[in-house]
């Protein structure tokens, strides 16, 4: 059966490419916003966008047309608890696995085993744009 | 704070917003105000995009067309590595 996705989620590699002003990225982000869809961007994703970037107007700029997922109590305590069943420190990985299964998105982030590891213990088949 | 407003909708819009807002577990007001704050999104996210070709050059034909056929295949559940959609324009 066809796997659909009914949304984006941004990870930290996409951010780091709207940072680095990767045009793949951003013809990307311009087809998703004119079909009416707002990326979405888990609020520990920016965190690690902003320590590690240095073109944060960037980041900024594609932020715009992004919705910030911000965690609730429960959503970061299941975040929390898939990084430990996942093996893994990555919490912005464990964030955009749930995110991702939660809302029904493709991911566009760096490739990592952890947010593969992290989609599988959810039972969400991971869509990626690997970065 | 919650701003009143008089609006006028046409009838197919109104019975449309109430089904979706019926379905969507919100109320009518409610679902309007999505639709909105959502748009304004992507209105201001287009400047985003706007701000980075200001700097960067324009995105041409080809890279946008390039952009639509990533998302319609990320959409449809399809993976894919960045060098190989790079490879192809």
């Amino acid at each position: 059966m066809a796997v659909t996705r009914a949304g984006l989620v941004y990870g930290v590699g996409a951010l780091r490419a709207a940072a680095r002003g990767d045009r793949v990225l951003w013809s990307l982000h311009r087809a998703a916003l004119t079909s009416g869809i707002v990326p979405v961007v888990p609020a520990p994703a920016i965190a690690e966008g902003f320590r590690t970037e240095a073109r944060s107007d960037r980041i900024s700029d594609l932020l715009d047309g992004a919705e910030v997922e911000v965690l609730t109590d429960d959503e970061a305590r299941r975040a929390g608890e898939l990084a430990a069943k996942a093996a893994t420190a990555d919490l912005v990985a464990a964030t955009v696995a749930e995110v991702a299964a939660r809302r029904n998105c493709a991911v566009v982030a760096t490739r990592q085993a952890a947010l593969t590891t992290a989609a599988n213990l959810l039972g969400h088949k991971l869509v990626l744009h690997a970065l | 704070m919650v701003s009143k407003r008089s609006v006028s909708l046409g009838d197919d819009v109104a019975k449309a917003v109430e089904q979706a807002a019926h379905e969507d577990g919100m109320s009518f007001s409610a679902w309007l105000s999505s639709a909105a704050e959502r748009q304004l999104r992507v209105r201001q996210g287009l400047r985003g995009v706007a701000a980075f070709e200001a700097e960067a050059g324009a995105l041409t034909a080809e890279e946008i067309a390039a952009g639509e056929a990533l998302l319609a295949r990320l959409l449809s559940g399809v993976s894919g590595v960045a060098s190989r959609v790079t490879r192809r324009r």
